[in-house]
């Protein structure tokens, strides 16, 4: 009877944790994500990038979360890069550029194809936060998601503070880009 | 029996675990990923390669050409200053005209050529270590330079061999930054020198710097630095000479650094103001300087990347 009653219990915890190891292998995880920012003013166009953005997608909640180091950012002009991190981005106080989202409308992740998606939700630069929503696209082929997502950052909406002087050479608002794949966890 | 029963509810208390932490999972599987040690590197640990009168353990980057301009005006107060001559205003102590240029992030050589003794003066810095937020704790910078007095002599026996218009300063230049708005230095030096003030003069000159800065704004700093020179290794001088004091405020506007500087050292290189600084902060022997410095990216960089290729129209 003893041994009953336990078997029945053991049957019960197994079952609570089958949908925590079902949640597990839909989760996808890219840890080469490429980053790219672009600043254009009549008088200087300005490029960077970043190639180790990482990023954890929870399919079944359609989460998508998104994480980089500002210091990642590789310029042309080393001077330049110095003073992105040093004057506007303050990366030794502020070094991570976040993204929690929900992706719309629901998606099969078990199914190729090609989604134009939105992801609602917040975008933290520069130590503020701020709700987004970013219009992408998500390929899904043999079981890799590639996201490709472009938007604008605005740089008075993250406390980013451009002197008047610069104004001719940096923009008000950044172009970033977003670009990687990400594979299924086991 | 017991035990099998501990067992499932084990498991059960797992499940119930996992479930709460499954939003901090995401969080902590996130940083999992991330490769934050390739990006440890500390950097500007002071925005510009001089502090108020000495070299900061910061190179040139690479390809960057840094024109310097600095002047040093005559004694605010005493019997050299004051209104006659608009607060020294009227008066040049020196004049710096340099170029450093960086061969790599890490090389930068350097000429320049002071109005005092017509010195000209080569230099070579190497960054040898570089400050990381895990691990090395310092950035060191080695620090050489030849100078050369190129005036004529005073007396007849002034300059009896070439060589004795030559001067060579080693110094090797500690720094960290605690904060991002604190940086603290450390140089110790040795000046070699054939011309000296006499027996109690050493030709082999050992002096002891200190140096700060206090970040007030992203572009405003307080700096400040002093020189132990004449208590180390010619303390029987210390009466007539003083060593060097300075403090300034230094502005950084993107390619541009200016500072404005109050010291009592009449001289700008490190040859002339570690061995001869003759006027003391009391007594009106401070003085104002400044220096301008613009950065200029020389040669067209021949990234190919299209991902950082940038354009000035």
């Amino acid at each position: 009877m003893n041994l009953l009653k336990n078997t029945k219990l053991l049957f019960v915890a197994l079952l609570s944790l089958s949908p925590l190891l079902q949640a597990k292998a839909q989760t996808f995880a890219g840890k080469q994500i490429k980053f790219n920012i672009f600043s254009s003013t009549p008088i200087e166009d300005i490029k960077a990038v970043s190639y180790t953005g990482v990023a954890v997608l929870v399919a079944q909640k359609q989460e998508l979360s998104m994480q980089l180091m500002i210091k990642s950012f590789e310029f042309d002009k080393k001077l330049m890069q110095e003073h992105f991190n040093e004057n506007y981005m303050e990366s030794d106080k502020y070094p991570l550029a976040k993204f929690k989202g929900i992706i719309e409308p629901k998606i099969d992740w078990t199914k190729d194809g090609e989604y134009n998606v939105t992801a609602k939700g917040t975008l933290l630069v520069h130590g503020v936060s701020q709700g987004r929503t970013i219009n992408g696209k998500i390929t899904i082929k043999n079981k890799i998601v590639s996201l490709d997502a472009t938007f604008n950052v605005a740089c008075a909406a993250h406390q980013i503070k451009i002197p008047s002087l610069m104004f001719t050479k940096i923009a008000e608002t950044i172009q970033v880009k977003v670009q990687g794949n990400l594979n299924p966890l086991n | 029996m017991n035990k099998t029963k501990l067992f499932i509810f084990f498991i059960l208390l797992c499940a119930l675990l996992a479930m709460r932490a499954s939003a901090q999972e995401v969080d902590s599987l996130l940083n999992s990923l991330s490769v934050d040690q390739q990006f440890n590197k500390v950097a500007a640990t002071f925005k510009s390669t001089h502090i108020v009168l000495s070299n900061s353990t910061e190179t040139q980057k690479k390809r960057d050409l840094d024109l310097r301009i600095r002047h040093h005006f005559g004694d605010i107060g005493g019997e050299f200053g004051n209104a006659h001559t608009l607060y020294g205003l009227d008066v040049a102590t020196d004049l710096f005209i340099g170029l450093d240029y960086g061969v790599t992030d890490n090389l930068t050589v350097g000429i320049g050529r002071s109005k005092h003794d017509e010195l000209f003066n080569l230099l070579v810095k190497q960054k040898l270590l570089q400050q990381q937020t895990v691990g090395m704790p310092i950035n060191l910078t080695l620090f050489a330079q030849l100078g050369l007095v190129a005036r004529e002599p005073f007396a007849a026996n002034e300059f009896a061999s070439y060589n004795d218009r030559l001067s060579y300063l080693i110094q090797p230049i500690l720094s960290r930054k605690f904060s991002s708005s604190l940086s603290l230095q450390v140089m110790p030096a040795l000046l070699i020198r054939s011309k000296t003030l006499g027996s109690a003069d050493p030709e082999n000159l050992l002096s002891l710097g200190f140096a700060g800065r206090m970040k007030l704004n992203r572009r405003l700093s307080f700096i400040a630095e002093y020189t132990l020179v004449n208590e180390l290794s010619r303390s029987e001088l210390a009466g007539d000479l003083y060593n060097p004091l300075g403090v300034g405020l230094e502005i950084e506007t993107g390619g541009h650094i200016f500072s404005l500087n109050f010291m009592n050292s009449e001289y700008i290189n490190e040859n002339s103001f570690i061995p001869s600084t003759k006027k003391s902060w009391k007594d009106g022997g401070v003085r104002f300087g400044f220096t301008i410095s613009r950065n200029f990216s020389l040669f067209k960089s021949k990234n190919k990347n299209q991902d950082t290729k940038s354009t000035i129209y």
